[in-house]
């Protein structure tokens, strides 16, 4: 039905291309899907239509949707069709558009559009953010790199090596984050990635557990991952193993029609001072406050 | 008794979000540098750094901080141990808890009673120059030229 309903355009220009996850022949989406069909219709919205499926190769089927004069692709499905096209879709000539139908649409929430037929209208509205992408090896993401309970190293810019001391995860990111609760923590617009390190806890740390720790965070251009050994490195949702990965940042290289309510940015930018100390450890605050205050220099005895 | 002491703990352990590091580079506790550490801005080290670490903004090195390393930075405030010669531009400060084993070069210090500094320490050389200088200008005699400075310096 919904190919009919845009296979019938064919003697109008195409403009969008609609790429439909094969998730969605399940017939508990029909109803969804009829919908959206129906909003999208409403809003004169309309062009090919193809359906991924596990014997078609994304990336020809997109490839072939774009030579015949696609340059809007819009992805229907959730955060795992991103991941399926999103290792070679910067490198075409095309705004994305997202229409999120089911979970998980964490990568929606961030990029402020909402799940079900809603989503048309972000599409209509056309809010075009031209963001960054960062890459592994060969192979883009959107949204991060993760290595869960590895000894590797980050090796930045060739400058310096960064590396938690007993062990722990390592994630590089680019928008926002999968780990956590989806709310945006690396911004999408600046030019870098961030690296974020998490080392494992201590023995005994959940007995004898001390202020709150910091994360470490650093922002990179280029770098690369190293090990000594095989380690595993989630992109997007995709798994690579290698010892080593080069990594980098493609600055300005998607064209992502969004939401108004879209955090490519931390939502902490533009904080006033002092609500950026607010949740500050203690021990931190004090010499933030100390560093800042009024340089009270009083002159002690030195020991040693 | 433990159950009530891990909730409280566990809820004081929660990672800081994004907006508590004030955009700040950090540096955590567990996490090792090697190399030159050149940062902009205001960076954090509470972990372990060896090399050198150069930043145009606030260098704060917590209590459980372990740093060999050179350091030069514009403002620095130290509550661990240093192991290597600092340069601060401006304004050095010394918690109680700072140990430096390395010279000492700053515009300006406050230093807690306790901290442990083993070096040469130089304060304010840079006002002092400045001094020297204006009364080098002010004892020329009216109408003696001053020295032309050369071109391309």
């Amino acid at each position: 039905m919904l190919g009919a309903l845009r296979f019938g355009f064919h003697m109008r220009r195409d403009t969008y291309a609609f790429i439909y996850d094969d998730f969605l022949n399940d017939r508990k989406y029909e109803r969804g899907l009829a919908a959206l069909d129906a909003r999208l219709a409403s809003l004169d919205l309309v062009g090919r239509a193809a359906r991924l499926t596990l014997f078609r190769s994304a990336k020809e089927i997109i490839e072939s949707m774009v030579s015949q004069g696609s340059d809007t692709v819009v992805l229907v499905g959730n955060d795992q069709t991103l991941d399926k096209v999103m290792w070679f879709l910067p490198d075409l000539d095309v705004t994305l558009g997202f229409l999120p139908i089911d979970e998980p649409s964490r990568v929606a929430q961030i990029l402020g559009i909402p799940k079900g037929e809603v989503a048309c209208d972000v599409l209509a509205a056309r809010l075009i953010e031209t963001i960054d992408v960062g890459r592994l090896d060969e192979r883009y993401f959107l949204t991060e790199v993760a290595l869960e309970h590895t000894l590797a190293a980050v090796d930045v810019e060739g400058r310096y090596r960064i590396s938690p001391s007993v062990g722990g995860s390592i994630f590089i990111r680019n928008l926002g984050s999968l780990a956590e609760n989806g709310t945006a923590s690396a911004d999408a617009k600046d030019g870098y990635l961030e690296v974020v390190i998490r080392p494992e806890e201590e023995k005994n740390s959940r007995l004898f557990r001390r202020a709150a720790a910091l994360e470490t965070r650093v922002m990179l251009k280029t770098g690369e991952i190293v090990a000594s050994q095989p380690i595993e490195a989630r992109v997007d949702n995709h798994v690579m193993n290698s010892m080593r990965f080069k990594i980098g940042i493609c600055p300005r290289k998607l064209k992502l029609i969004t939401g108004r309510r879209r955090r490519l940015a931390p939502e902490g930018e533009g904080l006033p001072n002092a609500e950026k100390t607010a949740n500050l450890p203690f021990t931190t605050v004090q010499m933030q406050k100390a560093s800042t205050g009024g340089g009270i220099g009083i002159r002690t005895s030195l020991r040693g | 008794m433990f159950s009530s002491n891990r909730r409280s703990d566990r809820q004081d352990y929660e990672p800081l979000s994004t907006p508590a590091t004030n955009g700040a580079t950090v540096i955590a506790r567990g996490v090792k540098v090697e190399g030159d550490f050149v940062s902009q801005g205001d960076v954090i080290i509470e972990g372990e750094v060896n090399g050198h670490v150069t930043t145009n903004g606030l260098l704060t090195i917590g209590t459980d901080a372990k740093l060999k390393a050179e350091i030069s930075v514009n403002d620095a405030v130290i509550a661990g141990l240093v192991e290597g010669m600092v340069t601060v531009k401006k304004r050095l400060e010394l918690k109680a808890t700072a140990k430096i084993l390395g010279d000492v070069t700053c515009e300006t210090a406050a230093i807690e009673a306790g901290a442990i500094l083993h070096g040469k320490c130089s304060i304010g050389q840079g006002k002092l120059d400045k001094e020297s200088s204006k009364d080098q200008i002010a004892e020329k005699p009216f109408g003696e030229k001053l020295p032309a400075e050369k071109p391309g310096v």
